[in-house]
């Protein structure tokens, strides 16, 4: 799938007195699920809709494998995109939802009815969608993602609203669809959701990449060696683990953080030291780590730090 | 060009409410003309166009078909579906387009049923009420010419009226304050009609959507009319084209 | 062991209405579209008055028509301005246009007349060219007047009391124009003339009327304070403008014959002497002929032309009143506040908003009050805004281009004003209950200027009485708020709505509307509790 791309480039985007997109650069790669992510505010929505061609960027260009969105003669077929899942008529059934999208790409029933059974939502998909739930209705965003079959995916805040099967199912399902050599953009406020399925992370703040770089590199760039370790006898882990070259600092009366010894090496100098410890750590950090770190003082948002009473 | 067409007409036929104000524009239409033709007692031998009379109905059916054309697009904007639809379609003029035809082939399905109905009304009613041949009125009758120029121009009026609302519907984008600008656009003027002196009056008339396309119906006393039938038609017309051509390009412009 | 379920502690009570009002006010103001929908309302409304009012330039024509032009076509001479209208005793309109034979009287006196003919020529001319004398045929009108009348002064529109014959309409005793009370029927003629007599004592003035001179009845009396002790008694002819089946109406002239005409008691001038009063193109009254006076002994023979009555519209003066100048500016204004209405309780169904409003307040027929107290408060204000400056502008520009405004009291216009509010209030409500009950902008605002506007358009094509129905029976009855022109009895005339006049009274008219709008609210009130959010 030689046109499962997804390249931005330079968007900038003002609302108002609001600079939206400053600016906004990245790459979505064919096989890949490309995480995007970023506080509120961060631009992460309007990108998608610069991409779709729903917005128009004030510079800069968008482009869908090599082709402005606009100018896709299918573009059911190039690009599945679930940007709201609310973005229905409540009065229509789901099926027929997904009908009139089919007929605008030239498709068939049969392909609808494909979809609706991809998703789970054969039982009710007779049914008007003004009444479903959220769950519900974020399937049937995806099974208009999936109806053209596209090579590119995009989804704005996909787990929004799922019950916790439901996002085991999503993240699946993503992870077969990148198997497939799709290029995958799966945008999110929160971290954490992108940590087992991305395969690259963009992550924005203000209108901007901060970090584009696969989720392995980010990590490791992140960590420190750092080793934690926790043992009764603190003092005298510390001076053999002193004397094999570690630099040693005190936590707490059961723990210790040590650095410029790996994690397996202090496990062969407490043994052979013959010192108890209950937990040998390398301090990795976690994707979560790494985005509060890159988007601390990006927030366009923020709360009043927990505790404290509004005046 | 034809996917997005069959995809404007799947989405339409497949919400309720386009049959219901189909045939609400149709029944109400045939209802008050048949009321109208009813309640005519003619007297003396005046000059009344018993086709016109007959047509009286599309004043009020008008109003449905314009609803039903406002709710196309502005649905849309108000349930956030614009955005599957311009995800979808993503060539607006094309989508515009689209609708358009659709809007016009349900309103041209709509008004020869209604204008059937109501030439049918003022032919079974009319001449109890007066307008018969005895009273030197002809039977509505669409072998004759201009009674089928007015039928004909009738139809024309109201899908020329159902795409003015998709324009203004277009350009507006909320249901409310589109009904209430189409309508407004509609009835206003011919209310101001009655309130102003005669130069402003007759332009006024001439150049008001609803009273310039409207003259399309008079197959008596043609000089009574502010313009010539089928000049008139093409005033109503002319507003249609600018209320698309604005919409379109808005539609172009904006972002969704 | 019972357990007693730990009690909801009540918070300070805030279950009254007020609250539930401020929330409404909140959340009405805090649209910025809806408050800026208000705006347009009040300026739209003003702003069409202005237009409707500016470009109304009246003037009249008189004259033959030019030489060779049809008889259809407009007479030559046209003047701009309206001709010259008398004021009555009370501040109104009146006419006051009639052939005099009189003479001064001092003190109290009783004067006595037989009328033995009376009989009138209509004008066959078109209603735009001048009426001749030349051009009639043989016809009296219902209403033409033969009698004796007694007043201070011959200026018009002064104070008077008269007793008389009238064409089909019995012998009637009137005074200031528009107090009417019957005598004896039927008509008069040489075998059954009609005596009349009207006695003065002090203020007081009563007429009587006699079949043989003989056996007397009293018709009526009245006191016209402030009487001079010299007045003006004499014999009077005239005869009112004649509508047949169309709007435009022909002027008529009645000839009348008196004799055994005697005054007893007062102190009565010398000689009798002949008057026509407003006459000519200075007077809006159109009148046939230039009225005459002939005496041949004991017998007078008067021509009289014109109305001493209340000032109808009469074809000449225009319709407009201190309330039709607002028509078109409120239905404009109306549009939009039907548009803000709808929306005010649509938004909450689209948006879902209406969950939270339901879940803040439970009692969701005391939400609908809150909501239809605001919007009418709003409504009204802003009806009321706009009308407070619409009329006087309205009024300035139509007098400034020469249009003739009815006269209006201030209680009127307050009426005017207060009712038009009220009727945009009205509207508002009923709007906003449509809308619930539709829970769809849509159907609720089509629905609410179809009802308004339709009325006015199908009414202009449909034939004889269905318009009046409409202003009857459907919403658009409350635009009987505008009505202000004067409506007399005695005096024929088409009291349609072409010519301005609604066929129900200001009230009745808003009463009409009130119902739909409170059976609107009863049904969305019913249906808020019963179905679900």
């Amino acid at each position: 799938m030689s046109n499962a791309t997804i390249e931005v480039d330079g968007l900038h985007k003002r609302f108002g007195p609001t600079q939206a997109l400053d600016g906004m650069t990245f790459t979505v790669m064919p096989g890949r699920v490309t995480g995007f992510v970023g506080p509120n505010g961060a631009g992460k929505s309007t990108t998608i809709r610069v991409i779709l061609g729903l917005d128009a960027a004030d510079q800069g260009r968008a482009l869908v494998g090599g082709q402005p969105y606009p100018q896709l003669r299918h573009p059911l077929r190039h690009v599945g995109a679930l940007v709201d899942a609310a973005a229905l008529q409540p009065s229509r059934s789901a099926r027929n939802h997904l009908l009139w999208m089919a007929r605008s790409q030239g498709m068939g029933a049969n392909r609808v009815d494909a979809v609706i059974e991809l998703v789970g939502l054969d039982s009710v998909a007779r049914r008007k969608a003004g009444g479903y739930s959220l769950g519900m209705r974020q399937r049937l965003g995806i099974a208009a993602t999936m109806l053209g079959d596209p090579p590119v995916i995009i989804m704005d805040e996909p787990f929004n609203g799922m019950d916790p099967e439901g996002i085991i199912w999503m993240r699946q399902l993503l992870r077969r669809l990148a198997g497939e050599g799709r290029a995958i953009l799966v945008s999110s406020h929160l971290m954490s959701e992108l940590q087992d399925i991305a395969d690259q992370v963009v992550v924005v703040g203000r209108g901007k990449v901060l970090a584009d770089a696969a989720i392995e590199d980010l990590i490791t760039r992140a960590s420190s060696d750092d080793v934690l370790l926790r043992t009764p006898t603190p003092a005298e882990a510390a001076g053999a683990l002193q004397r094999a070259g570690a630099a040693v600092t005190v936590i707490d009366a059961n723990a210790l953080s040590l650095s410029g010894l790996e994690a397996h090496r202090v496990v062969e100098v407490l043994g052979r030291a013959q010192i108890p410890f209950s937990e040998v750590t390398a301090q990795r950090a976690t994707l979560e780590d790494v985005y509060l770190q890159l988007t601390s003082g990006e927030a366009e948002f923020r709360g009043r730090p927990a505790g404290e009473a509004p005046r | 060009m034809s996917d997005a067409l069959r995809a404007e007409w799947t989405k339409l036929r497949t919400v309720a409410s386009t049959g219901w104000l189909l045939t609400g524009a149709v029944v109400l239409t045939v209802g008050v003309s048949a009321a109208v033709a009813a309640a005519t007692h003619v007297t003396s031998g005046q000059g009344q166009d018993s086709t016109k009379l007959s047509l009286t109905g599309i004043y009020l059916g008008q109003t449905v078909l314009a609803v039903l054309a406002v709710l196309t697009i502005t649905e849309e904007y108000g349930t956030g579906m614009i955005r599957s639809t311009l995800t979808a379609i993503p060539r607006r003029i094309v989508l515009l387009a689209a609708k358009a035809a659709t809007m016009a082939g349900l309103a041209l399905v709509a008004g020869v049923l209604a204008v059937a109905g109501c030439l049918l009304a003022g032919r079974l009613w009319l001449p109890a009420a007066g307008l018969n041949p005895a009273h030197g009125y002809a039977l509505v009758s669409i072998s004759q010419g201009p009674t089928l120029r007015a039928a004909l121009g009738s139809v024309f009026y109201l899908v020329l009226i159902a795409l003015l609302g998709l324009g203004v519907a277009t350009t507006i984008r909320d249901t409310a304050i589109s009904i209430g600008a189409v309508l407004g656009l509609l009835y206003l003027p011919p209310i101001l009609a009655q309130a102003v002196a005669d130069p402003m009056r007759h332009h006024l008339l001439q150049v008001a959507p609803m009273t310039a396309g409207l003259a399309i119906q008079a197959t008596t006393d043609l000089g009574s009319q502010p313009l010539a039938p089928w000049a008139g038609l093409g005033v109503l017309a002319a507003w249609t084209v600018a209320s698309l051509v604005l919409g379109g390009v808005l539609l172009r412009l904006r972002d969704a | 062991m019972t357990v007693t379920p730990p009690r909801l502690t009540k918070g300070p009570r805030h279950d009254g209405f007020t609250p539930l009002l401020r929330s409404e006010w909140t959340k009405f103001r805090t649209v910025r579209g809806w408050v800026i929908g208000l705006l347009v309302a009040a300026v739209l409304c003003v702003a069409f008055t202005f237009l409707t009012t500016n470009d109304t330039h009246e003037g009249t024509c008189t004259g033959p028509p030019p030489t060779g032009a049809g008889p259809n076509s407009p007479g030559t001479g046209c003047t701009t301005g309206h001709p010259f209208v008398p004021t009555g005793p009370g501040g109104e309109a009146v006419a006051d246009s009639y052939q005099f034979v009189a003479q001064p009287l001092t003190g109290d006196a009783t004067i006595t007349a037989r009328v033995t003919s009376l009989t009138g020529l209509t004008s066959t001319r078109p209603a735009n060219v001048a009426p001749s004398l030349a051009n009639t045929r043989p016809g009296l009108a219902a209403w033409a007047k033969a009698g004796i009348l007694v007043t201070p002064s011959t200026r018009q529109g002064s104070t008077y009391a008269a007793v008389m014959a009238t064409g089909t309409e019995g012998v009637r005793w009137q005074y200031d124009y528009n107090d009417d009370r019957a005598g004896l029927p039927g008509s008069v003629s040489a075998a059954s003339p009609r005596w009349l007599r009207l006695t003065r004592t002090g203020d007081t003035l009563t007429g009587y009327d006699s079949t043989d001179g003989a056996k007397w009845t009293e018709i009526g009396t009245t006191q016209l304070t402030g009487l001079p002790a010299t007045v003006s008694v004499g014999l009077f002819v005239t005869s009112p403008v004649t509508f047949q089946d169309s709007n435009s109406g022909t002027p008529t002239q009645a000839t009348a014959t008196f004799d055994q005409v005697s005054i007893d008691g007062g102190v009565a001038g010398r000689a009798w002497r002949g008057q026509a009063i407003g006459y000519g193109s200075q007077s809006f009254y159109p009148t046939l002929g230039t009225g005459s006076y002939q005496r041949s002994g004991a017998t007078f023979t008067l021509s009289g032309s014109g109305d001493i009555a209340s000032g109808v519209g009469a074809g000449l003066l225009g319709t407009d009143t201190a309330g039709s100048i607002l028509l078109f500016g409120l239905i404009v204004g109306l549009l939009v506040m039907v548009v803000v209405a709808a929306l005010f309780i649509t938004a909450e169904y689209r948006r879902g908003l209406i969950r939270t409003t339901f879940t803040a307040t439970p009692n969701r027929g005391r939400v609908l009050a809150a909501k239809a107290v605001v919007i009418a408060a709003v409504a009204f204000l802003t009806g009321g805004v706009s009308v407070l400056i619409a009329v006087p502008l309205g009024e300035h520009l139509l007098n400034h281009n020469g249009s003739y405004v009815f006269p209006a009291s201030p209680v009127t216009v307050v009426r005017i004003m207060v009712g038009s509010a009220a009727l945009v209030a009205i509207t508002a409500v009923a709007v906003l209950a449509l809308g619930s009950i539709l829970r769809k902008s849509a159907g609720a605002v089509a629905a609410g200027i179809a009802v308004f506007v339709l009325p006015y358009i199908i009414g202009s094509t449909l034939t004889g009485s269905a318009e009046q129905w409409l202003f009857r029976l459907t919403p658009a009855a409350g635009f009987a708020v505008l009505g202000a022109l004067p409506r007399a009895a005695q005096v024929s005339y088409p009291y349609t709505l072409a010519n301005g006049y609604y066929p129900l009274s200001p009230w009745a008219g808003l009463a009409v509307l009130g119902a739909y709008a409170a059976v609107a609210l009863g049904v969305a009130t019913f249906l808020v509790r019963r179905r679900d959010a």
